[in-house]
């Protein structure tokens, strides 16, 4: 579910640094970079069967 | 380098961005390898990719652009490289199947490395900052104009397909069917 956010995510700051304002671009930008680490952050917290 | 010259190779880069989207979409449905949620995360990172050249298209080129698109490959770089490392060891076969001899999340490891490697040389060439004084938005035709909508249109797929995949729980480590489907049938 989480990635399906960050996708969407991503998707909106495409399309606000292609139709909106720079500024509110690049602040969507570092939320979703920031929450792309922490997502990361916390799956690699976790144990590890296969891929993680 | 000119200004001009300078969005036509950002407009390049979105097509590759492109590229290594539906690269990894076509793989996804040929196949049947459903991506692992590390594999996705560096999905998430080429999407994040494009944000930088779609800055410079729209506003022209300026240092702090390719500064975002450097943030996003120095992180999908680590992403692909800790999936190395899990693999690394002997007698691991790996996630997923080789291409040409390499994992996706090799080849992953090496497109952000190319990107660090463009990006930096990019940022050598002085002269497309210039006229960034004037703050006058460029005209970007039509060539331009699909690379961004494409970019755009294959991350909103993205969010489909990744919606289908993982439906509304957490993405299984090694997914092996599409959990919303499997849920409504």
């Amino acid at each position: 579910m989480e990635f399906t956010g960050l996708f969407l995510a991503v998707a909106v700051v495409q399309l606000v640094a292609w139709r909106g304002a720079r500024p509110l671009a690049v602040g969507l930008f570092a939320a979703t970079l920031i929450a792309a680490v922490l997502t990361y952050l916390h799956h690699a917290s976790d144990t590890l069967n296969l891929s993680f | 380098m000119s200004r001009s010259f300078a969005m036509t190779l950002n407009v390049i880069g979105l097509y590759a961005i492109a590229a290594v989207l539906a690269g990894a979409f076509a793989a996804q449905l040929s196949l049947g390898e459903l991506p692992c949620p590390l594999c996705l995360l560096q999905r998430i990172q080429f999407a994040m990719l494009a944000v930088g050249p779609i800055l410079n298209v729209r506003f022209g080129p300026r240092a702090s652009h390719y500064g975002v698109s450097l943030l996003v490959a120095i992180a999908g770089a680590g992403f692909a490289a800790r999936q190395i490392l899990l693999h690394v060891a002997p007698g691991d076969a790996g996630y997923g199947s080789p291409l040409l001899g390499y994992h996706y999340y090799t080849w992953a490891f090496v497109g952000f490395a190319v990107a660090l490697f463009l990006l930096a040389v990019m940022l050598l060439f002085d002269g497309q900052f210039a006229a960034n004084q004037k703050d006058e938005p460029p005209a970007v035709n039509w060539l331009g104009r699909i690379a961004v909508w494409g970019v755009i249109t294959l991350t909103a797929l993205n969010v489909v397909s990744t919606l289908v995949e993982c439906g509304f729980d957490r993405c299984p480590d090694n997914p092996i069917s599409y959990q919303l489907l499997k849920r409504l049938m």
